[in-house]
């Protein structure tokens, strides 16, 4: 909101320039944000909190700015000059609705002229923002900025009956509001009519067919109080929000309706002349009760932890309107423990309803930072979010293993994700997108990966490895499900050439050998085809994980399948896996509290390399499992060396060099035992995969 | 230098006490000629003469000194001859002459790179995210999770954002689309999770929430519709005002440095009360005035307060008892200040261009 400076001082005398009455009200919550030059003065840009509607309005923050300096306000004592003849027998007020009208005053001004404004009037408006319309008009949006309420000026001689009728409106009834738009209304919405249909919005908007014109010579002045949650519902239905419908809805004071009203009066009579017909016709049904608090010391030491002097206290509240009076035994001496003040709530100050929001009142003004600062004992002790330590470890492994880390949004385009989404998952659409392309929860972290690589390949970086610790989100059965995911994704060159080294492409076997990096900090990976229809089929596997006493699937790794490269333009081979990151954590923990110390083999480990001819169609798996199956306690390792066909090798056949270690933490192996073990070895594969041994 | 070819009665040698002396001489002069020594074939010959086999000096010493001694001699001469070897073994042994002078070695041009070692980089997010929760688990926060879908109950309502009030604008808020509207959203703060621990442990609470959350926000420079935030809340018998100043001061020193003074200002949130902005004296400028602080010398870090008793109502605790306070703050906020990055939007656009600055 715009605030003017001279305006401000016309309600306290302050020894303030503008730059100091802008610290002071910026120090007790009244944020300013700039203060500027105008044709009407310096301007201030007042960053308003919701919870302060009584200070939309220069006396509110006149209010304030008294407080600070602990200053008085002056009172506004409007003079009215009226003529004998009651406005109530000129108009009359029925209220139908008043569960939604709480007070609607009108007053009547006869044989105005309607004309411009004066300058110093029109000067201060424009300041504001505010376009000067005429003089009747000007008067009413004048006193909103001066006292912070809202009022309306209607052509008496165009409402039916000369009266007025706050009621709900008739479904399917319509208005033309001030703006020339047609608007249809709906029950849950207020208007203000006269005696056959609505003029006016209630607290939002003018009607036209009412509006104060050139000709207009008798005009009903509206100042009413109307329910927040109804004209914040309106505004929002019809889309139109001004400045009647802000501060309705953040709470007027039912009290300043009527003085409002009277000021505005007495600015009509000076600007358009005319005659003030005597009194206000008040439809005021039920006053508030004056709320009393209680503000005690106790309290507000319990909160502030650490004491305001008795005077302050007392200048600060009465400065806003509180009437603090000491109702406590001990009134007689200053700084007593047992000190309690009992206020009056003002009526402008809906947010002020229990002893809290008192602290905060004294706490504002008497300054936030003269409350010392001190540390809260620690009680227990503190703990890291669950699987810390695990994501923490898995992490350094990757950014080991050279993959940079992102973090992406959540935000995806729904035919994307749906690429790549598993089956069976309901994805989680947004009903209010910003776009498209932000329109639903991904339900899996790849969609974001592929994103991000096509940002970087179109921005000249060809060679990645990146991985994001995110979640996927699903709704399951109605009910939202969010899992913590790991996705890698990497392109491009594994190594760039340099004066030491050629240059080389990553490749599966690169991704294989991360995954199996990171695998064995969790006990290792179990690799099986059959992967999503994302990924090439042949080059990408399953990745099982034994979790607790049981294989877990627990995510896929592979090659982004062709169809798809091709289809989002990625003109590079892109590999892809997704791990789930909660048996993986779970994994990782139990290997980790397993871990014991073995002792160190004494005797020296012998290593016999053996070239197997097999059938194309056994694998590297099966060769190995075989082995292992003989449950040699010395056989420590099996590891593939080589693997080629072709040549000298029979079509249908390959060659596979495998390399056993074998070591005894008795003794040194002998040849002969060596011998014995290969023997048996190359048995077993015989008889189960028909391999034959090729001489080396 | 000793004749060691004479026997000890010609050296006018006839008591223990005078060994001493003569094995000291002749330590004296091994090492005299040991310091000549600078080829291996100096290094031979000085071998030969002093352990030779035939006719080392040691030898003779043995053959002329030793065996003829008498008894009450022997065991002080075989000890100072031991004691002699030993000393000429080693030192022959470490000769510098031994090292073979090698062909001199190419000098390699060092300005050469090594070879290429790839490493990753933490997100500059995670970093500030670890940094901000290592400062507070210091002073006793536990780290808590929480989910981003979110009911409205949790993000407005138990933390006294009623349907209807104009508060609910300070969020504007992405909504799921569900069978009955209104029924699940992206929650907009991390603030939910107050109500969800408090709902589940009684005081003291001291927790942060890290996480993502979610505005309807149109992006540009300084807004973003996803981003991170990190929740504080601390409620106990005996938390005020003056325990809130001093964890934000702490925190604040802690994260931008110890010369950066922090600022309280009232403000307004439906969930605290007392609330507060929280500032920072401007680290750019040392609050002289500049275009980071536009000139106020001041930063806004973070929306803080005491928790409002209002909702101590929607978790069963009781307000007259327990006091606490709460705080909000962005992550990427707090990234851009420190390091300067001037979009936000840099963040979950992973430029690996971007990412790689902060190695």
């Amino acid at each position: 909101m715009k605030a003017l400076y001279a305006w401000m001082l016309e309600f306290v005398e302050l020894p303030a320039s503008p730059e100091q009455l802008r610290a002071a009200l910026s120090a007790a919550g009244i944020t300013v944000d700039s203060v500027e030059d105008s044709p009407a003065g310096p301007r201030f840009e007042v960053d308003l909190t919701t919870n302060r509607p009584d200070c939309l309005g220069h006396y509110g923050l006149a209010r304030e700015a008294a407080a600070a300096f602990r200053a008085s306000l002056k009172r506004i004592q409007p003079k009215l000059n009226e003529v004998r003849e009651p406005a109530a027998a000129a108009t009359s007020v029925t209220i139908e609705a008043p569960e939604l009208c709480a007070r609607f005053t009108a007053r009547v001004i006869r044989g105005v002229r309607v004309g411009p404004s004066p300058a110093w009037l029109r000067e201060r408006l424009e300041a504001l923002g505010q376009a000067s319309i005429n003089n009747i008009v000007d008067a009413t949006n004048y006193v909103m900025f001066e006292l912070g309420h809202p009022l309306h000026a209607f052509d008496l001689d165009r409402l039916a009956g000369g009266c007025i009728v706050v009621r709900r409106a008739r479904p399917g009834e319509r208005i033309t509001t001030l703006d020339g738009i047609e608007r249809t209304l709906t029950p849950e919405m207020l208007v203000v009519a006269d005696a056959e249909r609505p003029q006016g919005l209630a607290g939002v908007m003018g009607g036209a067919a009412s509006e104060i014109a050139l000709e207009t010579k008798n005009v009903l002045l509206e100042c009413a109080w109307f329910d927040p949650v109804s004209i914040r519902r309106t505004a929002r239905a019809l889309g139109l929000r001004t400045e009647a419908s802000t501060r309705f809805e953040r709470g007027m004071d039912p009290e300043m309706a009527e003085l409002a009203s009277r000021r505005c009066a007495e600015l009509i009579h000076e600007l358009a002349g005319g005659e003030i017909l005597a009194g206000v016709v008040d439809a005021y049904p039920r006053p508030p009760e004056r709320q009393k608090l209680l503000l005690t010391r106790r309290e507000l030491l319990r909160i502030m932890g650490a004491d305001v002097p008795d005077r302050e206290i007392e200048a600060i509240l009465s400065a806003l309107g509180f009437a603090p009076v000491r109702v406590d035994e001990t009134r007689g001496r200053a700084g007593s423990l047992m000190a309690a003040w009992e206020c009056v709530r003002p009526t402008w100050r809906h947010d002020v309803t229990r002893e809290i929001d008192l602290i905060e009142e004294v706490a504002r003004h008497y300054g936030y930072d003269r409350f010392p600062a001190r540390m809260p004992p620690a009680r227990q002790p503190a703990q890291l979010r669950p699987h810390a330590e695990a994501l923490a470890e898995l992490r350094a492994t990757l950014l080991a293993l050279g993959y940079d880390e992102i973090i992406a949004s959540p935000l995806v385009h729904p035919d994307r994700d749906a690429l790549f989404a598993p089956p069976q998952c309901q994805p989680v659409p947004i009903a209010n997108p910003l776009s498209t392309e932000t329109s639903q929860m991904r339900r899996s972290g790849i969609v974001s990966m592929v994103d991000v690589l096509e940002w970087n390949l179109n921005h000249g970086q060809r060679n990645l490895r990146l991985f994001e610790f995110g979640r996927s989100y699903e709704l399951h059965n109605g009910q939202p499900l969010e899992r913590a995911v790991l996705t890698l994704g990497a392109t491009g060159l594994a190594r760039r050439k340099s004066i030491h080294e050629s240059e080389r492409a990553f490749t599966f076997a690169d991704l294989k050998g991360d995954l199996e990096a990171l695998g064995v900090r969790v006990g290792g990976f179990q690799w099986e085809s059959g992967t999503p229809d994302w990924l090439a089929p042949e080059h990408s596997a399953r990745l099982l994980c034994i979790a607790g006493d049981d294989l877990h699937e627990i995510g896929v790794a592979g090659v982004l399948d062709r169809h798809l490269t091709s289809r989002l333009k990625l003109r590079q081979e892109i590999f892809l896996a997704e791990l789930l990151l909660e048996p993986l954590c779970t994994a990782y923990e139990a290997r980790r509290a397993a871990l014991r110390f073995r002792e160190l083999p004494r005797f020296p480990a012998v290593e016999r390399d053996l070239s197997l001819l097999l059938d194309q169609s056994v694998r590297f798996a099966q060769v190995r499992d075989t082995i292992r199956a003989l449950d040699l306690p010395e056989l420590v390792r099996i590891e593939a060396l080589d693997r080629f066909h072709g040549g000298t090798i029979p079509p249908g056949k390959y060659s596979l060099l495998v390399r056993l270690t074998f070591q005894s933490p008795r003794a040194t192996l002998t040849d002969a035992q060596v011998n014995e073990f290969v023997v048996r070895i190359v048995e077993a594969l015989g008889q189960r995969l028909s391999a034959v041994l090729r001489t080396v | 230098m000793t004749d060691t070819r004479k026997s000890l009665a010609e050296l006018g040698v006839a008591e223990a006490a005078q060994l001493d002396a003569l094995f000291a001489a002749l330590r004296a002069e091994f090492d005299r000629a040991a310091a000549e020594v600078h080829d291996e074939a100096a290094w031979e010959a000085l071998r030969v003469a002093w352990v030779g086999r035939k006719a080392g000096r040691l030898r003779q010493i043995t053959e002329n000194w030793l065996q003829p001694a008498p008894p009450e001699l022997k065991r002080a001469i075989g000890q100072h001859l031991n004691e002699l070897r030993q000393h000429i073994e080693q030192t022959l042994q470490q000769s510098p002459a031994l090292v073979p002078a090698a062909e001199p070695a190419e000098q390699l041009d060092l300005s050469l790179p090594g070879i290429e070692r790839s490493l990753g980089v933490r997100h500059i997010l995670g970093q500030v995210l670890d940094e901000i929760q290592q400062i507070f688990l210091r002073i006793g926060f536990t780290v808590v999770d929480g989910p981003e879908i979110e009911t409205p109950y949790y993000n407005f309502e138990a933390l006294n954002i009623p349907a209807d009030h104009p508060a609910r604008d300070m969020w504007d808020t992405l909504y799921v689309q569900t069978p009955r509207p209104g029924e699940l959203l992206l929650r907009t703060h991390t603030s939910p999770m107050q109500i969800r621990w408090m709902e589940q442990h009684q005081p003291p609470v001291r927790i942060i929430v890290p996480g993502k959350v979610y505005r309807h926000d149109n992006p540009d420079a300084t807004h973003a519709f996803a981003f991170y935030q990190v929740e504080g809340l601390a409620v106990d018998t005996d938390i005020t005002f003056c325990d809130f100043r001093g964890v934000m001061d702490y925190f604040v020193k802690e994260f931008f440095g110890p010369k950066v003074k922090t600022r309280l200002q009232p403000s307004y949130f439906p969930f605290t009360e007392p609330s507060a902005d929280v500032y920072g004296s401007c680290f750019a400028c040392q609050g002289a005035g500049c275009r980071l602080c536009k000139q106020s010398g001041w930063i806004e870090l973070c929306g803080a307060g005491m928790v409002d008793p209002a909702v101590y109502g929607f978790v069963n605790y009781d307000a007259k008892r327990f006091s606490g306070f709460a705080f909000g703050m962005g992550v990427e906020r707090m990234a851009m200040l420190k390091y300067g990055i001037n979009d936000i939007q840099l963040f979950f656009q992973n430029d690996v261009r971007f990412l790689r600055q902060f190695r």
